[in-house]
């Protein structure tokens, strides 16, 4: 062990360097979606996620109290006091502040400012305030304050509330669940145990034209399953499928064959031959070998392609669009509920952010809970 | 498979009872500045449709989905009949494909009749019940306009009216913070010439007057559209236009060339928009208006239609830190006010006795005022009553809309998709850029002509 990392040291370090920095890479976005997800929509369209995660420099623009309201009466001149926060930002602290937008640095903190005629107004660095003149001037609508301020950073969980727990949404987001976990274990399962099959099938039994098959399943590969939709939703509505589950589970199930097949034929066909003949001599069939043998074997392969095709058909729109969702509005599944959460104009982006993490969460666990055989599967069926 | 269907029933049917509860009727009958009489006698003689189904597909989501379901309830509680609203944010691909294949709802909500006018050639929608367009001539301001708008040939070329327009949005309009004009000492502009000087007083006192955005994902460029459209309404007839949007006069017309300079001359000035010329094209036009809220103001004025407050930030309130202007037309030219718009149509795409039903009851000023009252939507229809308005702002828009003496309608709109949705858009973008006005008409034109 320590001459092997000893022999190499500087290429071992440019591996474990480049790899990091790949994983940042991938990871970047991701949490710059995360940050978001904890931010309202008012932030986000102001500045980048970046600027979330420390203290922070800011120009904001607040407005006192209405005067109507909160005036009160002090001699002959008018008064409103508050703090000019409002409990809108916490912990913020005023560097300088000016009342129109042409000087916003115009006074330090702490300063009074003289306005029109006998009107005042001191701003506190901690955002409290008063505002002193006569009737006419403290009427109508409250002073504008703009304000440079050291914010700490803000997050908030407004919007894992508003998509988990708004009534208005989880109800939704609930059906949307479970309609996608109905498309997509039967869509990952049925495509499987067909390919497992036909993998066998051309692998490692004989008959005429299985080179050719092989390379039309090859073939297969390479044809974007755009090309199909309309042609194969006709015909789901000629034989009376129409659109739902079946017709979606069949899509699927037709759309991820080809790289099942393909990848499960490349494993299987890696198998050692000895095993497969001592069988065949001892007198198994087919269907035999097949079950007794080759599935146990092909588990990592069968585990990898399910991680695939469950993570494709977990994050599929197109085709739950296209084969699934109808006109009645109960058949939607998850990337269609949150791409409809981003709004009529698409400016809902703290909730796009949020509704990413949720969708996320059970990909996440099928993962973690195979992952250990996706490696093993993917690097089978390549190395010989 | 019956049972678990039975009981899948069961809940949907559950559910959904839970929904209606939340969006059911949100102004209880009676109350309120809304059409109660008009509604009723409707009411009394509405069919029993109880049983029936109605599905309508359109492209409005959140938070529009919800007020439109509940302008349904009013029309759900007269008729027994379940109406069923689904939005989609590719609203356009999905429609074609539903009515290709033949699982279509019943009514579509299309948002440009050029997608609806594709259709109905193609002899997928089905004309709007007889009596339809004489009502909409007379019960909407500049109603032939509106007729002609919702009016395409059919699969053998007769001309039938297919779309009715409901929800309109007025696209001449100017936002900016009236505060930030007083401390700068600005006023309004009322002709063009003003608006220009204007525009050269704020470069010169050393700050940005516009913002302008035409980031929008995939449809990226049509900010820049509406902004030519409304240049072409100001400096040529309304005639032309009509020429211009079906190519009887040429898209690198010197009148089209000259409106396009129009537009240049405010957005490819580096001193005239907020980031220079180069960001306009990269900025999202929903992101755009926040300069006009930011401290020191990023902008002074944002030339957008009357749906672009969904995107202000959220405290802002109306008449206070905003305002709108109408974007103004040039005093030397005398073309009157000219107001562009937009709108959604409602077309059938598989009829029954419950949508026909249905299409009745948009005629109800009530089925215009519940969203009035609850969301940016405005409408011509003359016998709404503008009190149920949401706030003055949008009252104000919807007199505009009103009194219009010549409404046209979003040109890109009503060219081919190919252009319209296509070549118009990548063409301005290409403009903004620095390819020169001439070069991308020319290069427009081009395209129309490949696609006759």
């Amino acid at each position: 062990m320590d001459n092997i990392a000893g022999s190499k040291p500087t290429l071992t370090w440019a591996v474990h360097i480049s790899v990091l920095a790949l994983v940042c890479l991938w990871l970047f976005p991701t949490v710059g979606l995360l940050v978001s997800s904890f931010r309202t929509g008012d932030q986000i369209s102001t500045s980048g996620w970046w600027n979330a995660l420390g203290t922070a420099d800011q120009n904001v623009v607040m407005r006192v109290a209405d005067p109507d309201e909160n005036r009160v009466a002090e001699g002959d001149m008018f008064v409103v006091e508050g703090n000019i926060f409002d409990g809108e930002i916490q912990g913020a602290t005023i560097l300088v502040w000016g009342t129109s937008s042409r000087a916003i640095d115009a006074y330090q903190a702490g300063e009074t400012a003289e306005l029109k005629g006998t009107e005042t107004l001191t701003v506190a660095t901690d955002g409290t305030y008063t505002w002193k003149g006569s009737d006419d001037e403290i009427s109508g609508r409250g002073q504008r304050v703009f304000a440079s301020i050291t914010a700490p950073p803000e997050f908030t969980f407004e919007n894992y509330d508003a998509m988990l727990f708004d009534p208005a949404n989880n109800e939704g987001m609930t059906k949307a669940f479970f309609n996608t976990l109905t498309v997509t274990i039967p869509a990952t399962i049925i495509p499987i145990v067909i390919a497992a099959f036909a993998a066998y099938a051309l692998a490692w039994m004989d008959f005429p034209g299985r080179a050719l098959l092989i390379a039309i399943v090859v073939g297969l590969l390479v044809v974007p399953l755009q090309l199909a939709l309309i042609p194969l939703l006709k015909l789901h509505l000629g034989i009376g499928i129409g659109k739902g589950y079946l017709g979606v589970w069949l899509a699927h199930t037709g759309f991820g064959l080809p790289l099942a097949i393909y990848l499960l034929r490349n494993y299987m066909v890696g198998l050692p031959r000895d095993i497969i003949e001592n069988a065949k001599v001892d007198g198994a069939s087919d269907f035999q070998i097949f079950t007794k043998i080759i599935l146990p074997l092909s588990f990592p392969a069968l585990a990898s392609f399910a991680i695939f095709q469950f993570l494709w058909t977990w994050n599929d729109l197109l085709v739950a669009k296209v084969f699934l969702i109808d006109a009645s509005g109960q058949t939607t599944v998850m990337t269609n509920q949150i791409t409809e959460l981003l709004g009529t104009r698409g400016g809902n982006w703290e909730i796009l952010a949020t509704a990413a993490f949720v969708s996320i969460a059970v990909p996440l666990v099928v993962f973690f809970a195979m992952q250990r055989y996706l490696v093993r599967g993917l690097l089978a069926g390549s190395v010989k | 498979m019956n049972k678990s269907l039975f009981a899948g029933v069961a809940i949907a049917a559950l559910t959904a009872g839970g929904a209606m509860a939340d969006g059911h009727l949100p102004f209880a009958p009676g109350e309120g500045a809304f059409s109660w009489d008009a509604y009723n006698a409707w009411a009394e003689n509405a069919p029993d449709l109880s049983g029936q189904t109605v599905t309508v597909s359109g492209p409005w989501l959140t938070p529009e989905d919800d007020v439109f379901r509940s302008a349904l309830a009013y029309f759900a509680d007269a008729t027994g009949a379940e109406v069923i609203y689904n939005g989609s944010d590719s609203f356009e691909q999905q429609i074609v494909i539903d009515a290709e294949a033949g699982s279509p709802p019943n009514i579509a909500v299309f948002p440009q009749p050029g997608l609806a006018a594709d259709m109905a050639s193609k002899g997928l929608l089905h004309p709007l019940p007889a009596d339809m367009s004489d009502w909409v001539r007379d019960n909407y301001a500049a109603g032939q306009s509106w007729v002609d708008l919702g009016t395409y040939p059919d699969q053998s070329g007769a001309d039938q009216m297919y779309g009715f327009f409901y929800n309109v949005n007025v696209k001449s309009l100017v936002w900016y913070s009236p505060e930030n004009f007083e401390d700068a000492g600005y006023d309004l502009p009322e002709t063009m010439e003003e608006l220009k000087a204007l525009t050269e007083q704020v470069v010169a006192d050393g700050d940005v007057p516009w913002c302008i955005g035409l980031g929008s994902g995939a449809a990226t460029g049509w900010p820049a559209t509406d902004w030519v459209e409304d240049m072409m309404l100001r400096t040529v007839s309304p005639e032309t236009y009509d020429k211009w949007t079906t190519n009887e006069i040429a898209f690198d017309d010197p009148q089209v060339i000259a409106a396009i300079e129009e537009f240049g001359w405010f957005a490819r000035d580096d001193a005239k928009v907020s980031g220079g010329a180069g960001a306009v094209a990269s900025t999202d036009f929903r992101d755009s208006p926040n300069g006009l809220f930011a401290s020191p103001p990023g902008c002074y004025m944002h030339r957008q239609a009357s749906f672009v407050p969904a995107f202000f930030p959220e405290d802002t309130e109306f008449g206070v830190d905003v305002d709108f202007f109408y974007f103004p037309s040039f005093a030397e030219k005398d073309l009157g006010n000219p107001v562009l718009g937009g709108g959604t149509l409602m077309a059938i795409t598989d009829p029954s006795d419950a949508t026909n039903a249905l299409m009745g009851y948009f005629q109800q000023p009530l089925a215009h005022e519940v969203m009035m009252a609850q969301t940016g939507f405005l409408t011509p229809h003359k016998g709404a009553n503008v009190d149920a308005y949401k706030d003055d702002t949008l009252r104000g828009l919807g007199e505009i809309l009103l009194g219009a003496t010549t409404f046209r309608f979003d040109g890109s709109d009503l060219m081919p998709g190919g252009v319209g949705a296509g070549t118009f858009w990548t063409g301005m973008v290409d403009y903004t850029g620095g390819k020169s006005a001439a070069d991308v008409a020319a290069e427009i034109q081009s395209s129309w002509d490949a696609l006759k």
